[in-house]
């Protein structure tokens, strides 16, 4: 259904922090109704910078610990990471153009 | 898929038509719409339902809380939550302005309209 991976608390290290290219992750949960509208622009931006970003998603219900450690309150909220380090944010369901052009300025 | 919530987790019809409802008249009081996409209602709704059931407070399904308990008590992300209620702001896309280009023109779901969007499948 989606391109972007799922992540979990477990594996967020590794999969994100660790990540040789920067990573957008989508901090979603199951009933946010504007999630289902950020899903799939997340997708498009995932086949748009293919091989220079790197797209995950984190479901908050299921990985408490890393939505909390960032400080995540509203939902979706989109971070940009590079490096191991949160370098932007994105609260709520945004255009294209707006998302593209956020994660333009880290690559 | 994993995201996939479980069905055995579903609310009531009873809950669920009990937050229908309330949607139904807090959006007609306000002046406020439903979303365009009726799959955005439709899952909030049922979130908003499950967290009547599971807390016992409608809490807002749009927020990630350190203490889901805490919150219900503390009330201020109980639906209507303090921000829709002192500037119609609705983060969760439930109750839309007349002015938000995302609002549909109605202020009505069906129960069965609900579900065709949450039963089974992933929001």
């Amino acid at each position: 259904m989606s391109s972007a991976a799922a992540v979990t608390d477990a594996s967020f290290e590794q999969d994100v922090l660790k990540s040789d290219v920067p990573v957008l992750v989508d901090f979603w949960a199951p009933w946010c109704g504007p999630c289902r509208m950020v899903a799939p622009i997340v997708d498009e931006i995932a086949k748009e910078f293919e091989g220079k970003l790197k797209v995950c998603k984190l479901n908050t219900d299921e990985n408490p610990n890393v939505a909390s450690q960032y400080g995540i309150r509203s939902i979706p909220t989109l971070m940009v990471f590079k490096g191991g380090q949160k370098v932007d944010t994105v609260v709520g369901a945004v255009p294209k153009n707006t998302l593209s052009g956020t994660i333009s300025k880290h690559l | 898929m994993s995201d996939a919530p479980s069905a055995a987790a579903a609310p009531s019809t009873e809950s669920l038509e009990v937050i229908r409802k309330f949607a139904e008249t807090y959006a007609q009081r306000t002046g406020t719409f439903f979303c365009s996409d009726s799959g955005v209602t439709a899952v909030v709704l049922e979130g908003l339902a499950r967290h009547k059931e599971q807390l016992g407070g409608a809490l807002c399904p749009c927020r990630h809380y350190e203490d889901k308990e805490a919150e219900v008590s503390q009330a201020f992300w109980n639906c209507p939550c303090v921000p829709m209620r002192e500037r119609k702001e609705c983060h969760c896309m439930l109750f839309l302005t007349e002015d938000n280009p995302f609002r549909g023109d109605t202020q009505s779901i069906t129960l069965s309209e609900i579900r065709s969007h949450t039963n089974g499948s992933t929001p």
